[in-house]
Order: structure tokens, then sequence, then C-alpha cells
């Protein structure tokens, strides 16, 4: 129940786990004798190893909203992109990846949100994770996502956020206001409903 | 006369106890319930029960504080752990409780209602742990209390008989007591001996450092339990399985798996990333280990935070990277067979390393899955095997060795819905194919750029190559280090407290009227000594006691008597035994 903590959504986790921990533990032992051996943990074995993470929306009220990072990047197709150049629209930032399957049942909330604040002051921009370009492309043709995404393999942007508001696992929305404050985050999948309300709660909000 | 008294006492503490309010006596006669003069007649069952609570409360606590509740707690953590080993674990290894569900539908549960699948959290667990905890904690602090105490307190007053002590001896000397006392007392005092003297007698202690010892011991054992709690609560463990060209930042969005303590928030990890540039491994190439590993690293480039200086480092086994007080361990290494997907219109759907996981050593056989969820018209999965060294043995494929020395990998194809779209997370190493079909082509070794070719305009499949990837063990422990000072400490006290003895040393003397060979009365002085340890774990007190008093009595006599005399005497003094000293 309280496990948002463990949100790395990406079932990924199953290589070394806690198993693999005490096997490293006891194979670095033996390793310190025979040489340098490592041995293979075998997360074969580990059909769903994963932890979900549960919902959660938040908004923060003008005046208590942390500043946001001023990161900038590369989009997957290769332009520019940096926080400072949407100054004056509230930016939705999702984090995301092709491989993350609660990225992929909302991916449709987000197209048509993006289309119905089309001519409002929103900017959405995914920032995709642990991927790779042609896939996460392949992706977006899937789900028809018009908005550009940052690619970012290494998770850098979200570094960013490090010292703000961290995204704690896959996916996660960030809304960012339109002096560069944030304004509101939703942890798990976003609902057309949540996401359009906190956007338009944000918007009306003097800032 | 003692048992006399103390069955006199215990009548006495038991009628205070059971009938303490005492109704029926005028509340003058009881001058000592000095604290409920008034309520005592208006509520005496008030007055008991409150009594009777405090007292249950305080032989409660004198339980759980007791040496065999702590032992018994420690036995039941250990049981517990035990069952947390036993029993498939949900955090650990959640698809073994999945497992063990299909196997022991009745059983499983009825298990997990006992939180058998989550022992570690479970709150039975807890309690154990947080009883444990209060047991040592509410024995050891008050023993520190006492055993400082104890350490600072001054000797006690000589016993009227020393020679009922186990240690005794006795000489006659010329010259007044206070004379003979003097003397004794200044040896005593060079020996090191904490003093404290009387009207009659003289009273040294020595070896207070048994005591410290002792007071080590027990506050490093409170800064280990101090030192476990802080590990459990602010520090963290995760894993990372990092392609080399890859890079991954130490947020819960990069990591694999990620097992925070209590107190840890995705705020409080340090901010650091890694970018795995080479992977090395070496392998014995010929004699019965060919094919074990002879040395592993991985070459590194990592900064400390967000856009900050990026520094090279290489993470062997046993050489971990330390970043910020993190410690990152090299734990295991494997195959990335890099694949591409098109479509039949040639666009490309997929193209990334996908890390396939060994499944035996001696060839580094790797098994995987390929999930394509944006091709189109269909989405496509893959399973199969990669072989760095690939052979036939019997129209079977194997590796017949780690390195890549012909790699090559061979898939079944599937297309249909990879159930990814539906929102429930899967992993990414196992192949849902419940609603998929398998494709009609012939699985065959695939060398790096030949493709799979699949029907229906489906698309196309190419092994374009591979890399290497590490698994990373990242752990963060802020109590490890005081946990290590401590557990020293504590190691050093109980050596201590075992080779250091307390004991103690007492010198009466008193006039004795002689007379002398030759009749006339001389004054002289009658000395007796007495010693005693506490503890003699490492023996050999006798022997210390017999030289003191040879010693004392040299001092005594002034050195008048010839070494040689004085070594008889003294022998002789060391013998005798003042048995009807006391009557």
């Amino acid at each position: 129940m309280t496990r948002l903590h463990r949100s790395a959504h990406r079932a990924a986790g199953v290589v070394p786990a806690m198993r693999g921990l005490l096997a490293a533990a006891a194979v670095l032992a033996a390793a310190s004798c025979s040489g340098g051996a490592i041995a293979q943990s075998t997360p074969l074995s580990n059909p769903q190893s994963f932890v979900s993470g549960s919902y959660s929306s938040t908004y923060y009220a003008p005046g208590s909203r942390p500043a946001a990072p001023r990161f900038r990047g590369t989009t997957l197709t290769g332009a520019k992109f940096s926080l400072a150049a949407q100054r004056g629209r509230l930016v939705v930032l999702n984090f995301w990846g092709s491989w993350c399957a609660p990225c992929r049942r909302e991916a449709p909330v987000l197209a048509a949100l993006a289309t119905h604040f089309k001519s409002s002051p929103v900017a959405f921009v995914g920032d995709d994770v642990q991927d790779s370009p042609p896939s996460a492309q392949a992706f977006e043709r899937t789900f028809g996502i018009s908005y550009p995404s940052l690619n970012d393999p290494g998770e850098q942007v979200a570094l960013a956020f490090h010292g703000a508001v961290p995204p704690v696992g896959i996916p996660t929305a960030l809304l960012i206001d339109r002096t560069g404050h944030i304004a509101g985050r939703i942890v798990g999948e976003v609902s057309y409903r949540g996401l359009r309300t906190l956007i338009t709660r944000i918007l009306a909000a003097p800032s | 006369m003692t048992q006399d008294l103390a069955g006199r006492q215990t009548t006495a503490g038991a009628s205070a106890a059971g009938e303490a309010p005492a109704a029926e006596v005028p509340a003058a006669e009881v001058p000592a319930a000095g604290d409920a003069p008034v309520a005592a007649d208006a509520t005496p069952e008030r007055a008991s029960r409150r009594f009777g609570l405090l007292s249950w409360l305080r032989w409660g606590w004198r339980q759980l504080t007791s040496m065999r509740t702590a032992l018994v707690l420690l036995f039941l953590l250990a049981l517990a752990s035990i069952l947390g080993s036993v029993l498939p674990q949900e955090g650990i290894d959640p698809a073994a409780v999945s497992q063990y569900y299909a196997a022991h539908p009745a059983l499983a549960p009825f298990l997990a209602r006992l939180s058998g699948f989550d022992v570690f959290g479970a709150p039975w667990f807890a309690a154990i742990y947080l009883l444990l905890f209060a047991s040592l904690a509410g024995c050891v602090l008050p023993r520190t209390y006492r055993l400082a105490r104890s350490a600072r307190q001054p000797p006690p007053k000589a016993p009227r008989y020393l020679g009922r002590l186990p240690q005794a001896a006795g000489f006659r000397a010329s010259g007044g007591p206070d004379q003979a006392l003097h003397a004794a007392a200044a040896l005593l005092r060079r020996r090191r001996f904490r003093i404290r003297t009387g009207d009659d007698w003289v009273s040294a202690e020595k070896g207070y450092l048994h005591e410290v010892g002792n007071l080590l011991f027990h506050v490093a054992l409170l800064g280990l339990l101090v030192s476990v709690a802080l590990g459990g609560l602010f520090g963290y463990k995760a894993n990372k399985l990092l392609v080399e060209g890859q890079t991954f930042a130490n947020t819960p969005v990069g990591l694999d798996a990620f097992h925070p303590g209590r107190l840890v928030s995705a705020g409080d990890l340090q901010p650091f990333s890694i970018t795995l540039s080479k992977f090395t491994a070496r392998y014995i190439t010929s004699g019965a280990q060919r094919g074990q590993p002879s040395w592993y690293g991985a070459s590194i480039r990592y900064n400390s935070r967000y856009n900050g200086p990026l520094r090279s480092y290489d993470v062997q086994v046993n050489h971990p990277l330390i970043v910020d007080g993190v410690e990152v361990f090299l734990i295991g290494h494997g195959y990335a067979p890099v694949f591409k997907v098109t479509d039949a219109s040639g666009a490309v759907r997929f193209d990334q390393a996908v890390p396939f996981i060994p499944v035996e050593q001696s060839g580094l056989t790797s098994a995987g899955v390929v999930k394509v969820p944006d091709s189109q018209p269909r989405q496509l999965g893959f399973a199969g095997v990669f072989l760095p060294t690939q052979i036939d043995v019997a129209g079977r494929l194997a590796s017949a060795f780690p390195a890549p020395d012909y790699p090559r990998v061979s898939l079944v194809s599937y297309a249909g819905n990879l159930g990814l779209n539906s929102g429930q997370p899967q992993s990414v190493y196992t192949l849902n194919t419940s609603h998929m079909r398998r494709l009609a082509v012939t699985p065959r070794p695939l060398a790096p750029g030949q493709s799979i070719v699949l029907p229906n305009r489906l698309g196309k499949l190419t092994f374009t190559g591979y890399r290497q990837w590490v698994s990373l063990a990242i752990t963060y422990d802020p109590g490890q280090l005081p946990a290590l000072i401590s557990a020293l400490t504590a190691l050093a006290g109980l050596v201590l407290s075992f080779l250091v003895r307390r004991r103690r040393l007492f010198v009466r003397a008193f006039p004795a009227s002689e007379a002398g060979e030759d009749g006339a009365g001389r004054t002289a002085t009658s000395v007796e000594i007495g010693g005693l340890t506490r503890s003699d774990a490492a023996g050999g007190f006798e022997t210390e006691f017999a030289e003191l008093a040879s010693d004392i009595m040299q001092q005594v006599r002034g050195g008048a008597a010839a070494p040689g005399q004085a070594a008889a005497d003294a022998a002789a003094v060391g013998a005798r035994r003042f048995s009807s000293q006391g009557e």
C-alpha cells in the first residue's frame, strides 16, 4: 500500500533485487579469494518482479510553490528545448518510457488533453527515460503524440528536479506554472479528468 | 538471624503491599503514607488499584529487561529470519511468491494473513525487534549508570575480621599502629591502589579498568543498536542494470529496484549519475578451469550532481565506487544483443540493446525476450538465447565459451497482443504469449547483421550487434561506520574487563603488648592483611596478594629485618590463618 517509494515501475529490477544482493555478498566474499570472480544472478526465474506505485495527485498553492530547475535538453527529433523558453505558459512535464505499461495506457489521455488545451497557454512536453529514440518515436506514432519529448535515457532531467520535487516513479507528471514554479504533481497514470482539473485550477490561480 | 530478619521483612513487605490501604487504621497512625493522607479514607480501592498497576508495570519492566527475555527475543528474531529465508518474500522475489500460491493454494492465503510473505515488514516482526531493542536498552542503560557509579566509588570500609577473607595474612612489628598503617598506605598508594583510611584500618582498591571495560562494552552495545537503527532508517539499497554506453541517475526513476529505509524519500538520494563506458572480462582459456573468469572491470564516468564535472573510475570486484558515502558494487555482467525492427514499409519501430540474462556460467548462454509494442500492424515478441561462442551439440545450440568468439542469437517469433497497453506492468524479461501467435519461422542462429523476415508483411528483425551490461548494487548505510566502531569498542571493553580484575586489600593494625624474651614490655603492633577479588577470571590474585603482604611487612618493619629474614617471615605469614581471630 505505502510502496510509493519503490515505484521504479520498470520490471528490470528483476536482475539483482535483494536476492541478487545476498548472492552478491556471498559471491564477493568468495571472489576475494578466487581471483576476482563474480557470479551471475539469474533473474529469469523471476517473471513478475516489479512493484507498482500508487496514484497520487498534489496541488501546490501559489506562494508555496518550489522553483523548477532550469533544465534544458534535446528532443527525440534533435531540437533544442529549455524550460526558460516556455515562460508564460503552463508546462506539463511527463516522465515516460515506451516500455512502461502505465505510460502506454495514459498516452491517449495525454494526446487528447494536449489537443484540448491547444489554444490555452499550456505546453505539453515529455521526458523519455530509459529508452531509445527509435522505439520512443514509434510509441509517439502509435498514440498520435504531437508534443515534443526530451531524449533523456540517463534521467538527467529527473535528476535536475532532485532539490525541488523529485519524480518518484514512472510515469510522473509535473506541472510548472507560468512563472517557472512547480504547481502540481501526479504520480502514476494520469486520468483525463484528474489532469484536466489540475491544469484548469493552476491556470485559474494567480501565479 | 538473617533468615529470621529476612522473614520478618518479607512479612512486613507483604502486609504493606497486600493490605496497603489499611482502611481500619486511622490516618494518624500511618505517617509513612504521606502521599495520600486525604484520599486514604475516601478512595481506598483506587489507591490499591494504582499501587497494583504500578507494581505490575514495574514487574513487567523487570521481566522485559531481564537477560532471559533478551535471549528469548533474540532467539525469536533468529527463528523469524529463518522463516523469512525459507518462505519466498514479496519484496525480494514476488515471482516465487506467486509460484508458491500456485503450488500450495490452501496454505498460501493462510500464510499471507500471517505476513509470511513479508516477514521483515510484518507487525509481529517489528514487535520482536522493538521489544528486543527495549529489552537491551532497558538492561544496558541502568547498568551503564550503575557501572559508572561503581567506577567512581571509593574503596569500602575494611571489614572487621580480615581473617575471614579469602586471602589473609598477619605479622607483628615494632612501633605504633598509626605508623604501621601509614607505611602500608604509602606503599599501596605507590602501587597505584586507591586508598581510604579509617581509625585503625586502610582499605585499598585497584583494577577499576575492569569496570571501565565493562562500561565501554555496555555503551558500545547501545551504540551498536543505534547504528543498526540508523542504517535501517536512513539507509537504502538499490540495483541497476546498465548497458555499455548508457547512463543512469540515482533517482527512483533511474533505478531498477529501490529498497529505501523507513525515513528515506526520493529527495534524499545522493544525486549522482553513472555512465558505463566499457566492461572488460578476461577468462581462462585453457586447462581444467577453461571459461572461468580471471578478471573483471567496468570503466565508468560519473558525476556527483546534475551537470557536475565528470570523473573516471574503474569499478572492480571488491573495489566499489564510493560517491557521497554511497557504495556502488559490481555484482554481475552479461550481454545485451542489439535489435532493430522495421515494418513492411521499412520504417524503424524498435532499435535498442536488450539485456539477456545468463542461464549458465561456463558458456554464458543468456536468455531474453524482445518486445516490440509499437510495430505495425501487430505487436511483436521474440524469445530466445544469446550464445557468446555458439556450437552445435548433437543438434542443440550451446555456448562453448563465455567470451564472444562466435556470437549468435536464436529467437522464436510471436505476433499479437503483448498485454502492455492494458497498463498492467510486466517484467521486461518475460513474454506473455497468451494473446500471441507463434509465427511460422524456423529459428536459426543469427550472426550479427542477419535478419528474420516475418511472414504476412509483419516486418523484419535484424540482430545488429551486441553490447555488455553490468549489474550494480548501490548501498547507502550511514550506520556502517558507527556500527564498526561500536563493535570494536565492545570487543576492547570485553577484553579489558576479562584481563583486568578488581581487587581489594585491607590492612588493620592494633597495639599488641608483646612480652619480649627479656621480659620487658615494648610497643608492638599486630598487623592483619586481608584481600579479595571480585572476579578472578585470569587467576593469579593469590600470588599478587602474597607478594603485596610481604612488601607491606618489609615496609612496616622499616626494612630493619634482613632481606632473608623478611622473606622467611613473609612465608610464615602467608601461610598463617586467623581462623580464631574473630571469636
